[in-house]
């Protein structure tokens, strides 16, 4: 019989302790709903690699966020990323599940403000349609 | 250039998870909750990781008993001989918060199976063994598997005879896993090249078994918990 690793009991107590707010963001709604996935995009053009490029970034950024300043640590990330993907974003494919987990919870946090990131989707999203 | 010249297929489409995550990193950056230059050199490391030299050691472990007595008693040192050093190649130059470890080889023989999970989120020997697998990161196989592990094999079509012990192995903040399959047979006289291809991802982690002439992994489908726990 193999028991439970203590570690992860006592997190999963600190960590449902917090009652953390995994209420709907609405920025993040309309992306999920209305988002397109690499999974659909991929064979629609005619790619095999299974990963979007944006993902190395994506990782980049959760390591980045646990290094030096430790803004975001690894664990908590992780935990509150499992939570959120088994219940609001559960639809969603990887890695857009966890693209969404990240940034609900940086909102939720303070990390992050939704008008701002809500703000900076526009500009991102002009800029990179004027590259086309 | 030759007109003939193909580019590689590209999706030319920008999807709105693009554009959300540079706008996170953005955001981010402007904030100070790290820099472009801290991210960049994740990116550049990031790009140099792969399941390669961990598939490597297998290899040179099973044609060189010396080497393979090195790999089970120090990991660490013997991934320098497959060009890994894991305290001083990272980006911080001293590990990061969730890869500085120590580092172990896990021995199968006819009658051990190991199998590497990491129960607490899903630390994985990135540095040897590049990223770890969306499945890997379930809390589905990383509950199940400590509880149920024949069946969770068995899911990844590897059935085990009773007489096979399993044993799993949990990785942790400080200490990273890969399994040493057992060498199969058919694959006497063969090379440190032709062994390498054989010993796939999933047969470091250890939910397959190398079998010649299979070099791929096998498409993971993600199955729900069948007997979920409460925490």
């Amino acid at each position: 019989m193999t028991s439970i690793n203590p570690d992860k009991i006592v997190l999963d107590e600190e960590m449902q302790a917090r009652n953390l707010d995994n209420s709907p963001i609405d920025l993040l709604e309309q992306i999920r709903q209305e988002g397109r996935c690499w999974e659909d995009l991929a064979p629609k053009w005619g790619v095999d690699n299974p990963e979007p490029p944006w993902k190395i970034w994506l990782e980049a950024t959760c390591e980045v966020l646990a290094d030096r300043n430790c803004a975001l640590p690894a664990l908590e990330r992780r935990w509150e990323e499992d939570d959120l993907s088994e219940e609001l974003y559960r639809d969603v494919p990887f890695p857009e599940r966890q693209l969404l987990a990240l940034a609900h919870l940086m909102i939720r946090r303070g990390l992050i403000d939704e008008k701002e990131l809500a703000a900076r989707t526009k500009i991102v999203e002009k800029r990179l349609h004027m590259a086309d | 250039m030759s007109d003939d010249h193909k580019h590689a297929p590209m999706v030319d489409e920008v999807s709105e998870f693009e554009i959300l995550e540079i706008a996170v990193r953005e955001l981010a950056i402007e904030k100070g909750l790290f820099t472009q230059e801290d991210h960049n050199k994740w990116t550049e490391y990031m790009h140099t990781l792969g399941p390669l030299p961990a598939a490597r050691l297998v290899a040179k472990a099973w044609l060189d008993p010396e080497f393979k007595k090195l790999a089970v008693e120090d990991g660490v040192k013997a991934s320098l001989e497959v060009g890994i050093d894991w305290i001083r190649t990272m980006p911080t130059q001293f590990g990061t918060p969730s890869d500085y470890c120590s580092f172990r080889v896990m021995e199968d023989t006819p009658t051990l199976k190991h199998v590497v999970v990491c129960t607490l989120c899903s630390c994985y020997p990135r540095p040897i063994l590049g990223q770890s697998p969306e499945w890997y990161r379930t809390p589905n196989y990383r509950r199940r598997l400590v509880r149920w592990p024949r069946q969770v094999l068995s899911e990844f079509g590897l059935q085990l005879p009773e007489d096979v012990e399993v044993r799993v192995v949990d990785s942790n903040q400080k200490s990273r896993f890969i399994v040493l399959p057992v060498r199969p047979e058919g694959t006497e006289g063969w090379n440190e090249d032709q062994l390498t291809e054989i010993v796939t991802r999933d047969c470091l982690i250890g939910v397959a078994v190398p079998k010649p002439g299979k070099t791929a992994n096998d498409p993971r489908p993600v199955r729900k918990a069948l007997k979920p726990y409460d925490h």
